[in-house]
């Protein structure tokens, strides 16, 4: 008998618990086995016009080593613990020697030979950002953290996927993001005024979206603009993205960047991110400056 | 069904527990990895608001005068996917912090892990530290 109310108290904690959660939800249109799991490498999934679906919620599948500036060993009560390293929630691929090199969220070129062909420009203001422990990374302010810092954020991103517009979702920062496949073209650089997250239009290169961007707020418009990766590698107002996707299989999609800005970089370059769907998952609403106080306890405010 | 249910809730757990706060703060610009610091207090106020969930506890010093400390933790999101809710810790509870002080020596802590003494429960075992 009490074992019997241990456990019915134990069930009535657990449900509570359950019910605070986000709602649990089955996805609809996803390959499962017969235990439910789902068959990553299934054939990746079609729209109704032929073209490859990028539809879903993705996450950034590979892990980044420990920070240098976060290492630290921790001992407390007696117990001695290195830091905890940063873990995207998922799984890497198995490594592919044909792909550029992988991108890190910390540095951007941590896995190019030599790391980012910087000019003197970018090397200087990159190492003005590091001076201040990246105190002005725009994801660390809840701003737009620019196209390759919202690919590697951990938290979850949402794309959908239309003929006309596909649209990615971002819960990092409530970031949102257009990108025209309508067939119109790019607008001349500098003709529009510059914004965070430039202006994006996508066509089809047979199974591969290729999106260029362009008319972006470079680091020269402010400390917050212009980071493409947490240590602060810069780019300009100049600097054209261009991002091939891929769905090769149902589980994962290859987003190969190029990054052409001769301001910040002597040469253009180019990495890997990859990401992972995750079913029965998505981004959960995320209003970044609801308590904000990070600035005004490091009192830079 | 339940423990599948309990299976999902621990495969989450796996997977999401090591959510960035570094991601919203700059943890190198506040925080000293090697700084570590051990509180034993009572929770006197709890904020579980973006970016990041922060409590307070009040915990006797050495010389035992009571000092009010901040706790800073993951995003709410990022908890809830490890397990935690906003019902998880209360006012009042005493708790073990485990993390790692402000780098201006002020009474914050970026925690390491959280536990509740009523029960020697781990309530937070992922630092906010790395990347997440």
């Amino acid at each position: 008998m009490k074992i019997q109310a241990i456990a019915i108290t134990a069930l009535i904690a657990c449900s509570t618990s359950l019910l605070a959660q986000w709602p649990k939800f089955r996805e609809a249109g996803v390959p499962r086995d017969a235990a439910g799991q789902v068959q990553a490498d299934a054939r990746a999934p079609r729209t109704a016009d032929g073209k490859p679906d990028l539809s879903g919620d993705w996450v950034r599948a590979d892990r980044d080593p420990l920070p240098q500036e976060l290492a630290g060993v921790v001992t407390a009560r007696g117990q001695t613990t290195r830091s905890v390293a940063v873990e995207p929630p998922t799984t890497p691929f198995a490594p592919d020697a044909t792909a550029p090199p992988l991108a890190t969220f910390f540095d951007l070129g941590a896995n190019i030979s030599g790391g980012l062909p910087f000019t003197a420009w970018a090397a200087d203001l990159k190492k003005s950002r590091m001076a201040t422990n990246n105190k002005d990374n725009p994801d660390a302010n809840c701003l737009p953290m620019g196209l390759t810092q919202f690919h590697m954020q951990p938290q979850p991103r949402k794309i959908v996927q239309t003929p006309t517009l596909i649209v990615i979702l971002y819960e990092a920062n409530y970031g949102l993001r257009y990108i025209y496949t309508d067939g119109r073209r790019l607008p001349p650089q500098g003709e529009p005024q510059p914004w965070w997250y430039g202006y994006s239009v996508g066509r089809w290169d047979g199974d591969t979206l290729v999106v260029e961007t362009n008319n972006l707020r470079g680091a020269e418009t402010g400390p917050f603009d212009g980071w493409l990766d947490v240590r602060g590698s810069p780019y300009s107002e100049q600097a054209r993205f261009t991002e091939r996707f891929r769905r090769p299989v149902f589980s994962k999609l290859e987003i190969d960047v190029t990054v052409d800005d001769a301001k910040s970089y002597t040469k253009p370059f180019t990495v890997r991110i990859n990401q992972r769907f995750v079913a029965d998952e998505e981004p959960i609403e995320f209003v970044c400056n609801e308590n904000q106080q990070f600035r005004q306890r490091i009192k830079v405010d | 069904m339940i423990t599948k249910t309990i299976a999902l809730v621990a495969g989450f757990s796996l997977l999401m527990a090591a959510i960035p706060a570094v991601a919203h703060h700059s943890f190198a610009a506040e925080f000293d990895a090697n700084k570590p610091v051990t509180v034993d207090g009572k929770v006197t106020k709890i904020e579980w608001a973006n970016p990041h969930v922060w409590f307070y506890v009040d915990a006797k010093d050495e010389a035992g005068k009571v000092i009010n400390w901040g706790v800073e933790m993951g995003s709410p999101n990022g908890l809830m996917r490890s397990g935690w809710t906003r019902n998880s810790m209360k006012l009042g509870d005493a708790v073990t912090i485990e993390g790692s002080r402000a780098k201006d020596g002020s009474n914050h802590v970026n925690a390491r892990s959280v536990t509740l003494v009523s029960t020697g429960q781990k309530l937070f075992a992922a630092s906010s530290q790395g990347q997440q």
